[in-house]
């Protein structure tokens, strides 16, 4: 959809998937388009190295974020909805269905 | 010419700002840095954060910079002679969704230091306290406040811009000293 503003698919994808998620990891966002791994962190080093992604570090895992002082933030996240909102139904679902709040350990679903 | 082992952060980040001009990088110093410039050391900053305003290349940079003994080291630079961290981070030169209207200039015997001004360092400060919640910022912006003169209406105008106008209101008295 924004390639050719974005210039990657990968980028579109990682900007996405953190849109939806609110933070994600490489591999993770791998998984989730079933593409490679090795584009997805080249274009998370890239976002960080520009200022609009930061990342930290949970266990071993490198968890990617916006950079709430990114000052095109409000702007970006405006253009990547508007985005979303082309996407087809079920992707667009795929992508925010996806439960983040704590679920206490033993409790039958 | 002062060695750079005996370079203040001042004078360091003015010899660099002044060597990357010559070869047309125009970079600002921002950051914990101009903490340590304007509180007098009353915090110490080990990173000089040089803001690459016009996008210049990386690789311009890297050249520009190994000119005069820098070496690259992952996103960093560093000289054997001192302890700094040099980074060029991305522009804008910004402080949260505004641009920096002004830079602040002085003249150093190692060349001109371009700075965002001691309002902006406060500004700069209070976004990663906004942000992150990052209450190290908030210290360092008092800092700022308490050793020298900020506009303070100008730092509230800026605070409800950024939708924190109310967080303003509750640390104001940390800066009320010093304000214009």
């Amino acid at each position: 959809m924004l390639v050719p503003i974005l210039g990657s698919l990968s980028s579109e994808r990682v900007l996405i998937f953190i849109l939806t998620r609110r933070e994600g990891y490489a591999r993770e966002i791998a998984r989730f388009f079933e593409t490679d791994l090795d584009p997805i962190q080249k274009q998370l080093d890239k976002l960080e190295l520009g200022g609009i992604l930061v990342s930290r570090t949970a266990g071993r895992t490198l968890l990617y974020e916006f950079n709430p002082r990114y000052t095109f933030l409000k702007e970006l996240k405006n253009l990547l909805q508007k985005a979303l909102s082309f996407y087809p139904e079920e992707e667009r679902e795929k992508l925010l269905m996806n439960r983040r709040r704590p679920r206490r350990r033993g409790k039958p679903l | 010419m002062k060695s750079i082992k005996n370079m203040t952060n001042a004078e360091l980040a003015a010899f660099i700002e002044s060597h990357l001009l010559k070869k047309g990088i125009y970079v600002v110093l921002s950051g914990g840095a101009c903490v340590s410039i304007y509180s007098s050391n009353k915090y110490v900053s080990m990173d000089l954060d040089l803001v690459n305003v016009r996008f210049a290349k990386r690789r311009d940079i890297r050249s520009a910079i190994q000119e005069i003994g820098f070496q690259e080291e992952g996103r960093h630079y560093r000289h054997p002679d001192t302890e700094l961290l040099i980074e060029f981070p991305p522009g804008p030169l910004a402080v949260g969704e505004e641009p920096v209207k002004k830079v602040d200039e002085h003249k150093l015997p190692t060349g001109i230091l371009r700075i965002i001004s001691p309002t902006d360092c406060v500004k700069d400060r209070l976004a990663g306290y906004y942000h992150w919640n990052d209450l190290q910022c908030l210290e360092q912006a008092a800092l700022v406040a308490e050793a020298i003169e900020i506009d303070l209406e100008e730092i509230e105008r800026w605070s409800k811009v950024e939708g924190k106008l109310g967080e303003f209101k509750r640390i104001r008295t940390r800066f009320v000293r010093k304000a214009t």
